[in-house]
């Protein structure tokens, strides 16, 4: 068996164990953990939400040191990893503003409203598909990495106002509960279900990292040989 | 450090030659300042007088945003004219030299943009009823400048080779700016309703928009050496 085919079996199944770990994480945020007093059901979402949320935050992190590393090091693979650091930090923004969105129908009576945490995160979404567009817009090379690494070190410094926003500006959105001075505010429980959740979370985000720079990598080599072929 | 000096103004004088050269470069933006400012107060009409610093805030720096914008995404252009910009990054010149004349520059062309708008704006949505300008507002409306005109300068050099530059400006510089848009109109209202003085915004609103353009300023002069290093 070839080393390619090995590593594509190793993806595949790493993949389905990353999801149904994910599943499981789901089951029990969305089943079996308990209600809350005042919200109810509802606040189940936050089990989606909120590790989406932190994933896609971790994005951000991610792409501020691979972009530095692009810039620092000149490191080509850098920038490969911190493309697809972007495209899953993409993906788990639309899943944050997507649950964000349906919890708060019901709680605030709105689908959306121009809070500071969601017109923040929008703003996250709109740099991270700004980051992808401009990267395909530009011809490769090492200056493409170069441009696209100095954009992602202003995206990753957004991430920190995100996280303010609440504090800063009078918002509908509630005050951070776990990270916050004097310990989380979540009963033991709760905040169990949503570490396994956060968990399960990350290591998808972290799969899909992988499987996009398998797929970044192929797709260069696949240039290359097109340009090959074409002055042969 | 005096060859540094040299060049900045060197560059400096060269791109303000340009850029009056071409008068329809600072002309259209602000044509269209005016243009929006006329549309606002025909659409309001008379306004009650509790309103209008209200109105006056979200009118000027509306217009002035995009105005700015339309200015900033086109203030590296000339360079890209018969090759300059590639014949001058192969040129021994001061990365900060140039970022800081092309910062000049875009602040030149900010204040040729906002200052007007501001005025027009009292004029045409104030009636002369209340006396909204004074050189506080102008303060909070300069130092919101450095910052949209250092993320302007940064993203036009990003966006020189790109050929989606006419979305991706727009689509990136929105975000980027918003929380300094947003700095900027918090401190003018709270100034403009609530009477606030600039040393009291400076631990709110007015504190943000220092750190915003402190923060851009510092990040695109260091970015842009990196952005014009040739291959």
């Amino acid at each position: 068996m070839s080393s390619d085919s090995r590593q594509d079996k190793r993806l595949l199944i790493s993949g389905i164990l990353a999801f149904a770990f994910l599943a499981v994480a789901w089951l029990w945020g969305l089943r079996f953990a308990p209600s809350e007093e005042h919200m109810g059901e509802v606040y189940r979402i936050i089990y989606v939400h909120v590790p989406s949320a932190f994933t896609a935050f971790s994005s951000a992190g991610l792409l501020l040191v691979l972009s530095l590393l692009t810039l620092l090091r000149r490191s080509e693979s850098a920038s490969l990893w911190a493309k697809a650091s972007a495209e899953v930090g993409l993906i788990f923004t639309i899943i944050t503003l997507a649950t964000g969105s349906i919890w708060g129908r019901p709680t605030w009576g709105v689908w959306w409203t121009w809070d500071a945490r969601l017109t923040t995160t929008l703003i996250l979404s709109l740099l991270y598909a700004g980051y992808l567009i401009l990267y395909s817009s530009l011809a490769p090379g090492p200056q493409r990495d170069r441009i696209v690494a100095a954009l992602g070190v202003i995206i990753a410094l957004d991430v920190p106002v995100i996280y303010k926003s609440v504090t800063w500006w009078r918002t509908l959105h509630q005050p951070p509960s776990i990270l916050r001075e004097g310990g989380s505010s979540m009963a033991p429980e709760m905040l169990a279900t949503l570490m396994l959740c956060l968990s399960a979370s990350l290591l998808v985000g972290a799969w899909m990292l992988w499987l996009r720079v398998t797929n970044l990598r192929l797709q260069q080599q696949i240039d290359a040989y097109s340009y090959q072929a074409q002055n042969d | 450090m005096r060859k540094s000096l040299m060049q900045y103004r060197a560059l400096l004088v060269q791109s303000i030659h340009v850029e009056w050269a071409n008068a329809e470069r600072w002309l259209s933006p602000l044509l269209f300042a005016m243009t929006i400012l006329i549309l606002f107060a025909f659409a309001f009409g008379r306004v009650d007088e509790q309103f209008i610093p209200q109105l006056f805030i979200a009118a000027t720096y509306l217009t002035a945003f995009f105005s700015l914008q339309i200015a900033f995404s086109r203030v590296l252009e000339p360079d890209m004219q018969d090759r300059v910009f590639d014949q001058m990054r192969s040129y021994p010149i001061s990365p900060s030299a140039w970022f800081l004349s092309k910062f000049t520059l875009v602040l030149m062309l900010g204040v040729m943009i906002l200052v007007p708008t501001l005025l027009l704006s009292h004029l045409f949505l104030n009636e002369g009823r209340n006396n909204l300008l004074s050189g506080s507002l102008f303060v909070i409306a300069l130092i919101a400048l450095l910052g949209l005109g250092s993320v302007g300068v940064l993203l036009s050099t990003m966006m020189l080779r790109s050929n989606a530059k006419q979305i991706l400006y727009p689509l990136i510089y929105f975000p980027l700016t918003t929380p300094v848009l947003l700095a900027a109109v918090e401190s003018s209202r709270a100034h403009l309703v609530e009477g606030a003085s600039l040393e009291n915004l400076l631990s709110s609103w007015l504190g943000l928009l220092v750190i915003f353009g402190i923060m851009y300023f510092t990040l695109s002069l260091l970015l842009f050496g990196e952005l014009i290093k040739p291959d």
